[in-house]
């Protein structure tokens, strides 16, 4: 079957321009005219996964595969990886900054948004060496945020 | 272009005076001006009109379709609808004195929008308590007023259609009134009556118009601020005018200027968490954010597609910044609070008559039709092009980048040939 693949690179510690490679993703859904409530999970999932390295992580990059029946998600980081993965991704939990905290982040939804919006994820992480996540959002059935 | 083709679109180009650059090719942003020959073509499905390209279009090519001032005397009985902005290009003068200026150019009636700008902040303050209880549509509530931002989210971000306030415009609940009372002050004579609205932006005379107005197309004719700014100029210097009020007045209030700036609509209404952004980039860079999921904390946002709001409107007559300045100056001078019975508007509410539900509906699919999708494959191999074009944007090719390009010949709209990129290198074998 035919698949669109792309990736885009997140740089550490810019917050000036994460989020732009959701976008491009999220017009790519959009040319194909996907369903809106998916293109609104994809773009929402996107943007913290993004969040996240720019935030917690180190270089990073997005990557993304579209076909007739999903779409998947891969963001990667070689940051310092999360200690609790459980723990993680409890709503709430967050190892934010003071100063980031200040800027409005750091409500420790981001994993959990990224779990209810998307239709399977796994976490892959290791101290020192980086982190891993994948996302799958099938085209077919309705997902609420 | 003939009279009756204008009407059909937002914009039109004075080929006589297009000089043939790119500028509004490159300043569209629904991506809807090709230049063909040298000229530029607009496909009008997807123009939103939003004026941009009037605004950048260094020979003044760019011309809005609006009705013509000189029609007013021939109609029977006119009537002048009037966007609040029209009193922010006169100093000094109060809304009063421009409406009685507009009766002696040639309007009968003269209809002031403050008491319609009233209803409207009720019936969205109530709609917004109501949505906090409820949840039924999602934060944040995109506010309907500037219809460039409507038209603007049905044909790039159609995900973000919940999100618009569904309540009627300002401007509609005053035609629907305004309709009412003529019938009834002229019965039998309906027929001669013609409705101008004067206003600030471009506005699409045809029987989309509900995608202006998102309700049924009432006003007959739509004229700019600077169509009609001469001619009140030199009424309003005349001497010794006379000033009793129009039936039909509505009684104008200082209040309605602040409409015009950037805020204005939020400022005086009940709500806490609201923002207020002005200007086309800004404005799609906070739609792509809402998108994102940003903003769930904010309960409703005033978009204004011109920047400094609708004083920075295309067909305004008075720099956005002295029109500003005017506004300042003469809302200080008047502060009299609401006049609207909030217990009216609720039994008014109760009974639906500000819901725009259907109206918004109906505007998703006229767009949404408007634009065939892609494949998977169509992708694969416009990226395929993109690389092997390996151009910059320099859009001598008539669409506005790279990509746009490798899509319209995708779409067959476009041929390879067009590419001077690929010219150059003599690229023949893949063409
Ligand atoms: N890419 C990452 N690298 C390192 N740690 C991460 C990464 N993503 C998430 N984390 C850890 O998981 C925690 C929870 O993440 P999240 O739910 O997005 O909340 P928040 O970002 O608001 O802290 C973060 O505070 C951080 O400790
Ligand atoms: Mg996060």
């Amino acid at each position: 079957m035919a698949a669109l693949r792309k990736t885009f690179r997140i740089n550490k510690k810019d917050f000036i321009h994460a989020g732009e490679a959701s976008i491009s993703v999220k017009n790519l859904l959009k040319s194909l005219h996907v369903d809106t409530k998916l293109i609104r999970c994809v773009s929402v999932c996107g943007y913290e996964g993004e969040m996240n390295v720019v935030m917690h992580g180190g270089e990073g990059i997005l990557s993304v595969e579209i076909d007739r029946e999903k779409v998947i998600l891969e963001i990667s980081d070689d940051g310092p990886g999360i200690e609790n993965i459980d723990l993680a991704m409890q709503e709430g939990f967050s190892t934010a900054t003071e100063e980031q905290r200040e800027m409005g982040f750091g409500a420790g939804m981001g994993l959990p948004n990224m779990k209810r919006n998307s239709d399977h994820m796994t976490v892959e992480s290791e101290k020192e060496k980086g982190t891993q996540i994948r996302m799958s959002f099938s085209m077919a059935d309705e997902k609420g945020e | 272009m003939d009279d009756a083709k204008k009407a059909f679109c937002y914009v039109h180009v004075d080929e006589e005076l297009c000089g043939g650059c790119l500028h509004d090719v490159k300043a569209c942003p629904t991506r809807a001006i090709r230049m063909k020959e040298g000229r530029p073509v607009i496909w009008e499905g997807r123009c939103i009109g939003c004026g941009e390209c009037i605004r950048l279009c260094p020979a003044g090519a760019v011309k809005a379709a609006t009705s013509e001032l000189e029609s007013v005397n021939e109609d029977q009985i006119s009537v002048a609808l009037v966007s609040p902005v029209l009193y922010s290009q006169f100093p000094g003068t109060m809304p009063k004195e421009v409406l009685t200026g507009l009766r002696q150019v040639g309007f009968r009636h003269t209809v002031d929008m403050s008491y319609f700008l009233e209803m409207f902040q009720c019936a969205a303050e109530e709609f917004i308590v109501r949505n906090r209880k409820t949840g039924e549509f999602p934060f944040p509530l995109i506010s309907p007023v500037c219809p460039v931002v409507v038209r603007l989210i049905a044909v790039l971000f159609p995900s973000l259609l919940p999100h618009i306030l569904p309540i009627m415009r300002p401007v509609a609940l005053m035609v629907r009134e305004v309709k009412r009372q003529i019938s009834l002050k002229y019965k039998g004579k309906e027929d001669s009556v013609t409705l101008y609205y004067i206003n600030p932006c471009p506005t699409k005379m045809d029987s989309d118009r509900m995608t202006f107005h998102h309700e049924r197309p009432y006003i007959d004719r739509a004229l700019g601020i600077n169509d009609v700014y001469a001619e009140l100029t030199r009424q309003l210097e005349k001497p010794g005018k006379p000033d009793h009020p129009d039936i039909f007045d509505y009684k104008p209030t200082e209040n309605s200027l602040i409409w015009g700036i950037s805020g204005g609509e939020i400022i005086d209404m009940h709500i806490r968490r609201t923002l207020a952004v002005s200007g086309l980039e800004e404005t799609i860079a906070y739609l792509e954010k809402i998108e994102l999921g940003l903003f769930r904390d904010v309960e409703y946002i005033e978009f204004r597609t011109c920047p400094e709001g609708c004083v920075g409107g295309t067909l305004t007559a008075v720099d956005k910044y002295l029109a500003k300045n005017i506004i300042r100056k003469t809302f200080r001078k008047g502060d009299i609070g609401r006049r609207v019975s909030r217990d009216n508007i609720h039994q008014l509410y109760e009974e639906g008559r500000f819901s725009a539900k259907s109206s918004l509906a109906k505007l998703a699919v006229t767009f949404g039709v408007r634009n065939t999708p892609l494949s998977i494959e169509d992708l694969m191999k416009i990226d395929e092009l993109l690389e092997q074009i390996h151009g910059m944007d320099c859009a001598v090719c008539g669409a506005p980048d790279c990509r746009t390009f490798a899509e319209d010949v995708i779409r067959g709209k476009a041929s390879l040939g067009d590419c001077l990129v690929l010219q150059a290198r003599g690229m023949k074998r893949d063409a």
